[in-house]
């Protein structure tokens, strides 16, 4: 499966569980997030612009830094 | 408009408190938000033509907290 990297302004524990609920809910996914470094690798079919709505809902700030 | 307060859980921090009123803020109907990390529960002023208990309770689960409304 394709891997995403993206960038994710998460500054608290809360805010790793919220990512963590929206793509379990997305389903789909496989994932790992990285709270220090603000990072969130994603393993998934779906595409690199679902992915960014979805981690978008959250409210952080997102950005795509690319396939990995 | 109505009033409705909806149960949260998850928020950890004020951080948290912010990232919920800012984006519920800017849903459409919305007039008000106040959210409370003590207790654990967002209040809404909202238009009731626009907006229900339900799809408010709704938006703040589809942002990744868990939100119930009280019965
Ligand atoms: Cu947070
Ligand atoms: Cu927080």
């Amino acid at each position: 499966m394709p891997k995403h990297e993206f960038s994710v302004d998460m500054t608290c524990e809360g805010c790793a569980n919220a990512i963590t609920r929206v793509l379990n809910k997305l389903g789909g996914v496989e994932f790992n997030i990285d709270l220090p470094n603000k990072k969130v690798c994603i393993e998934s079919e779906h595409s690199s612009d679902t992915l960014l709505a979805t981690l978008n809902k959250t409210g952080k700030a997102v950005s795509y830094l690319g396939p990995k | 408009a109505n009033s409705v307060t909806i149960a949260v859980e998850g928020m950890t921090c004020i951080s948290c408190v912010r990232t919920i009123e800012q984006q519920i803020a800017k849903v459409n109907g919305v007039h008000h938000i106040k959210v409370s990390l003590e207790e654990k529960s967002a209040t809404i002023i909202y238009d009731p033509k626009v907006q229900t208990p339900k799809t408010l309770q709704e938006a703040i689960d589809d942002m990744g907290f868990d939100a119930l409304l009280h019965n």
